[in-house]
Order: structure tokens, then C-alpha cells, then sequence
């Protein structure tokens, strides 16, 4: 991509304490945490519509409580989304390498292209 | 596409679902704002940085597909031609995201290409580039317009809202969150729609199916509907060469070649709406794994679209006779009749996020190819980053505009779900046509990728106006797209290997890493920690999805 490689540095690394930051950072917005989020959100909401109201869920479905059964699923799949979150997070050499590769891009004018 | 008109779909939702609905919306603004403050370059905006791990590129893959006509126009055809609707998804579509893994992603990764149309500049040149590139720009435009007119009169039928109401505020929504966060914020909303989705399906299938008394009861209910006959309920029954009598009005020839071959590898291994989820992936591990992760939800949405199709024409069937409903409403008039308040606002969010998702996708990826491959590459080369970056999200305004004026022309016309069948033939089985040949063939020279392209398109136009001017030429819409394509690939392969007999080759060094055999593409010099993992083998995934392929054909034969 760049005309001159030599200007390119081989390796940029990062101080301690900014890799602490960016993994902290990239861990906190991690996709599976919004979902996990949201869909407790949305659990919690549609399962109280379902103690709450059972007899509109019956009078839809023709029996089936489905407001319950959905929303007690959604918080099982939240949990499954904070627990997949947990036990495997974005791995910090991943995290640290995708940024240092970004730097040395910029470094290079990888955005600028030919 | 048409709706039932009057408001026979109208549904009464309370606050509870308009809360749901508007969580949703926030978390998606919210994405936004957090990934604009990654976006700090071009690179970052157009391709994420090429940061994507493989699970959410995966899904992000199958869910730019999983747009408003996705959904509804395949509950649609599972009403109206029952199970022979899973040929879209088995042999349309998971041997062709394999095909893409195992075999072209290497390509494409390994040579850095932004784009689909920049792979046809690297391996045939300027011209094939040009037309490449224009096409399509213009496509993409036209779908998104689509797209959105689709989602207005959903929106309209369900909500009340007036058509050009829906259109507008949908199309700001988009426009707001893709211009702030660019294709990663595309990308996490996709992921994010792709489950809500699920959420609003599920129960609408379970609530289905204990209407009618589950699986068997959903059998006899279709069998006494009158039009459904139980070759509704196979696939592959009637498709007979010269004894066509399944509803999908084509035999299976035709199945395999022109929708599985031709319709399937063209759309999947060239449409860069779908592929460019790979190109942000952040390696080539992730990236071979992006299609192949796709293809397993893309298994299972059958069972929560096409079985929806089903019940609707058992429980409806005489609704869609006389014409109160038509076929398209089928999942709308679903959640209409079975969901209560609280599933209700799910599924109503799914769909909206669904609609929403899929023209984002065009929209991203529309913006890609105008500012990379026609606005740098021939108006305003050698600018500085940040001018193309600003551009993008100027093009991205201008892409919405547009699509709202193509939205209001796509009002004008009747079948929608036909028309964009037919837009495919046109455009993505001659690009597939030339690549394929182009990959395999080192001797095939530039002005024959030009030319079979061109006639690659001209072919399938022709084909489609014969069929306009006489329907008798094929047994239905669907079977005139599927032989278009296969007229569009033959055209291809006839017009190039013609054209490569009297003009010259590419030298072979300029063909490294763009032909099968010629140079070696490095897929495993980027691999991160766990990409070794038994579990993440592309050979593996693609294996176990064709496997599965079969298996899901078995009960339905």
C-alpha cells in the first residue's frame, strides 16, 4: 500500500496502562452484553405482562400461556448471552493486536490507499 | 409487492408494545453513538476496520439478508407453493455460502479488495470495472428503495401510519444511525435485529402450531383447504422433467442448475451487500468462517417463516382465495390474530428492525462502491483520507434520498418480490458467470471479462421481455427467473471463452492471488490465538452444513 516502507514502523507497542484502558474499554461494549441487556429488558417485560394478564395470553392462543413462556425464554437467553460473555471474552492479546495493527495502518496512510 | 387493503391488519397495540419498541430503537441509537467513537477512519467507516470477530460478521451475513422482503415474501410462498420454498434456502442458499467460505473468500481476503466491483478491476481491468461499479450502484439503490417502500406499507397496515410517514421516518432512522456509525453500527444492529426477530417468530410459530393442532393437524387442515394439494407438503414431488405438477412450476433441473447454481452462487459469492460482512471480518480465518457460521441459523429460518406460510394458508387459505388477504400478508394477518400484547410488541419490533436491517444493508453497501470504486477511482483520486471519509457519509445522505424517490416509484408497481428475483438474474449470475471463469482460467483475458459480462446482462433482459410478451414461455414468474440465469451464465461462459480466443491476456504476474493456481494466497499468516481450535475448521462448518442440508430435505421429500 505505501510507497515507502521503510518510514513504516515494524512494531507499535502500547504502554500497560493503555492496554488496560482498551481492553476495558472493548470488554464493556461488547455486543453480547447489549444483547444480554436487552433481551432482560424485554424479558422482564413480557413476563410480568404474562402474571399480570394471563387471561388476554389465553384468549389469543387458544390456551397457551405465551407471554410467560417468551419472556421466562428471553431471560434464559440473556443469561446465556452474559454467560458466553464471561467465559470467553474478547481475548486481550486480540484486542491489543487489532489496535496496534490499526496504528501501524495509520502510520502507514493505509486509509489514503495507493 | 401488495397488501390487503383497508385495515384488516390493523393491530391494537398497547403502551406496553410501543415501550418495547422504542427500547429497541434507543439501544439501536445507542450503537451508533458508541461505534462512532471507533470511526476514525475511512477504513473504519466503510469496513469496520476490518475488526469483526467471526460469530458477528456470521450472523450480520444471514441478517443482511433477512430483510422486509425475506420474511414476508418467503412466508408468502410457503402459503402459496408450501415446502418446495426450502429450495430457497437449501440449494438456494447454504451450498453457495459454503462454496463462498471454503473456495473465493480466499480471494477476495487475500487480495485486499474493498469491494466486489474492486476484484473485477484487479483481475480484468478498468472497463469491466466501470460497468461493474455502475450496475451495481444503481441495483442497490433501486432494492433499497424497495426495501423501504415494503416496510411503509407493513407499517401502514399494522400501525395506521400513512404511507410517505412511514417512509420518511424510516428511512431518517437508517440515515441517522449509518451516517453516525458507519458499517460497524450497520453490522451490530443486524446482530442485534437478527435475535429480536427470532424472539417474535418463535412464539408466533408455537402459538401456530397449537392452533392447528400441531404438525399433523397443521397436514390435514391444508389438505382440506381447497387449491392445496398434498404436493403442497413435498419438496421435490412433481418436479419431473416434461411432468411439472409442483406449485413452484419448475422441475428439478431446473431447481439445481438455475436457482442452485447459477441464482444461488451468483447472489451469495457476489452480491457485496452480503460479502462485505466478510471483507470486515479481522482475518482470514474469521472471514472463510464468516459464510459458513451464516449458513446455520439460515438452516432454521425456515421453521419460523415458511411454516408461519403454512398455517396462514390452512387457517386463511380462504382469505387468500377471494382475495381479502393476499399472500404477502400472511405472517402480518398471523401476528394480527395469535399474539397478545407483550409478544406482540416483540414481534412487531423484530419486523420493523428486520425492515430496517436490510436496507441499511443496501444503503452501506451502496455507499462503499460509490465512494470507493467510482468516486476515488475515477472523479476525485489521491484526496486525503478524511475527504473520503466525509464523502461516505455524504453519499450515504444522497443513497437515502434516493432510495426514498425509489421507494415512491416502487409504489407504482405491483409484484415486488418478482421484480427483485428478476434484478438478481440481471445482475448477479453474469457477474458469478465471469468470476467463476475468470478464477479457474489464467488465459482469460480482460476485454472478454468486459464482454461476457456485458452479454451476461443483455441475455436474461432478453429472456425476461420474451417472457413479458408471451407467459406461456415458462411456467411461472419464479421458473422465468431461473432459466434467465442459466441464458445469462451460458451467455457468459459462450460470449468470454469467444472473446479470449482473439485478444490478449493478462501477463501472469499481474495475476497473483486473483487465479486459481497462480501465486499462493497466505490463509494462514493472520491467525490469532483459538483460531486453531477443531471447532473453527472452515473444512469442518461446511462439511457439517451440507450434511445438514440433506438431513433437512429427508422429511419432507
Amino acid at each position: 500500500m505505501s510507497q515507502n516502507p521503510s518510514e513504516v514502523p515494524e512494531r507499535i507497542t502500547l504502554g500497560p496502562e493503555e492496554k488496560e484502558e482498551l481492553i476495558r474499554h472493548t470488554r464493556r461494549t461488547d455486543l453480547r452484553r447489549i444483547i444480554g441487556a436487552l433481551f432482560l429488558v424485554y424479558g422482564v417485560v413480557v413476563t410480568l405482562m404474562g402474571i399480570l394478564d394471563p387471561a388476554a395470553d389465553v384468549a389469543k392462543t387458544g390456551g397457551l400461556h405465551i407471554n410467560l413462556w417468551s419472556g421466562l425464554g428471553m431471560l434464559v437467553a440473556a443469561g446465556l448471552f452474559f454467560l458466553w460473555d464471561r467465559l470467553a471474552p474478547v481475548p486481550a492479546e486480540d484486542i491489543v493486536a487489532s489496535a496496534e495493527a490499526e496504528e501501524i495502518k495509520k502510520a502507514e496512510g493505509e486509509g489514503k490507499l495507493e | 409487492m401488495t397488501l390487503a387493503d383497508a385495515s384488516s391488519l390493523r393491530l391494537s397495540l398497547s403502551w406496553v408494545d410501543y415501550a418495547l419498541l422504542i427500547i429497541y430503537f434507543a439501544t439501536v441509537l445507542g450503537i451508533g453513538i458508541m461505534a462512532k467513537r471507533r470511526v476514525r477512519t475511512s477504513m473504519d467507516f466503510f469496513l469496520s476496520g476490518r475488526s469483526m470477530p467471526a460469530w458477528i460478521t456470521g450472523l450480520a451475513f444471514v441478517s443482511a439478508n433477512l430483510g422486509a422482503t425475506e420474511i414476508l415474501g418467503m412466508a408468502a410462498n410457503g402459503a402459496q407453493i408450501g415446502m418446495s420454498t426450502l429450495h430457497y434456502y437449501i440449494v438456494g442458499a447454504v451450498p453457495a455460502m459454503v462454496f463462498l467460505g471454503l473456495v473465493m473468500m480466499p480471494f477476495y481476503y487475500g487480495s485486499k479488495v474493498r469491494s466486489v466491483p474492486q476484484f473485477m478491476l484487479k483481475r480484468f481491468g478498468k472497463p469491466a470495472h466501470v460497468v461493474n461499479s455502475i450496475a451495481f450502484a444503481v441495483s442497490n439503490v433501486l432494492i433499497a428503495g424497495i426495501n423501504l417502500y415494503a416496510m411503509s406499507i407493513v407499517i401502514e397496515a399494522m400501525l395506521g401510519w400513512p404511507e410517505w410517514v412511514a417512509i420518511v421516518v424510516s428511512a431518517g432512522f437508517v440515515l441517522l444511525y449509518i451516517t453516525i456509525g458507519g458499517l460497524s453500527s450497520a453490522i451490530y444492529n443486524e446482530v442485534m435485529q437478527f435475535f429480536v426477530i427470532v424472539a417474535g417468530l418463535v412464539p408466533l410459530t408455537v402459538v401456530g402450531l397449537h392452533r392447528v393442532h400441531g404438525w399433523s393437524g397443521l397436514k390435514e387442515a391444508l389438505l382440506n383447504t381447497e387449491g392445496i394439494s398434498r404436493l403442497h407438503l413435498s419438496a421435490w414431488q412433481g418436479t419431473g422433467i416434461g411432468d411439472v405438477t409442483n406449485p413452484i412450476g419448475a422441475n428439478w433441473l431446473a431447481i439445481v442448475l438455475g436457482l442452485g447454481f447459477v441464482l444461488s452462487f451468483g447472489y451469495w459469492t457476489t452480491n457485496f451487500t452480503e460479502v462485505q460482512r466478510a471483507f470486515s471480518a479481522k482475518n482470514m480465518s474469521a472471514a472463510r468462517r464468516t459464510p459458513l457460521i451464516g449458513a446455520f441459523p439460515k438452516l432454521f429460518i425456515p421453521f419460523i417463516v415458511v411454516i408461519p406460510g403454512l398455517i396462514a394458508a390452512a387457517t386463511v387459505g380462504n382469505q387468500f382465495a377471494d382475495g381479502t388477504l393476499t399472500y404477502n400478508d400472511a405472517i402480518p394477518k398471523l401476528i394480527q390474530m395469535y399474539l397478545p400484547s407483550g409478544v406482540l410488541g416483540v414481534a412487531v419490533t423484530g419486523l420493523m428492525a428486520s425492515f430496517m436491517a436490510g436496507m441499511a444493508a443496501n444503503v452501506s453497501s451502496f455507499n462503499t462502491v460509490f465512494t470507493y470504486d467510482i468516486w476515488q477511482e475515477y472523479i476525485k483520486p489521491n484526496m486525503p483520507d478524511a475527504h473520503y471519509l466525509r464523502t461516505g457519509r455524504w453519499v450515504t445522505a444522497i443513497g437515502v434520498v434516493v432510495g426514498i424517490g425509489a421507494a415512491f416509484l416502487a409504489a407504482q408497481y405491483g409484484n415486488i418480490m418478482t421484480y427483485m428475483q428478476t434484478l438478481f438474474s440481471f445482475f448477479n449470475a453474469p457477474l458469478f458467470g465471469v468470476f467463476i471463469l475468470g478464477l479457474l482460467w489464467k488465459r482469460m483475458t480482460p476485454a472478454a471479462g468486459l464482454w461476457g459480462y456485458v452479454a451476461g446482462i443483455i441475455a436474461p433482459t432478453v429472456v425476461w421481455i420474451a417472457y413479458l410478451r408471451d407467459e406461456s414461455l415458462f411456467g411461472s414468474a419464479t421458473a422465468e427467473t431461473m432459466y434467465g440465469a442459466i441464458y445469462s451464465f451460458l451467455a457468459v461462459m459462450v460470449v468470454s471463452v469467444v472473446v479470449t480466443l482473439f485478444t490478449t491476456p493478462k501477463p501472469v504476474s499481474e495475476l497473483k492471488g486473483l487465479v486459481y493456481g497462480v501465486g499462493s494466497i497466505d490463509v494462514k499468516g493472520d491467525v490469532v490465538a483459538g483460531d486453531a481450535a477443531w471447532y473453527r475448521s472452515p473444512a469442518l462448518l461446511g462439511t457439517v452444513a451440507l450434511a445438514l442440508c440433506v438431513a433437512l430435505y429427508l422429511p419432507f421429500l
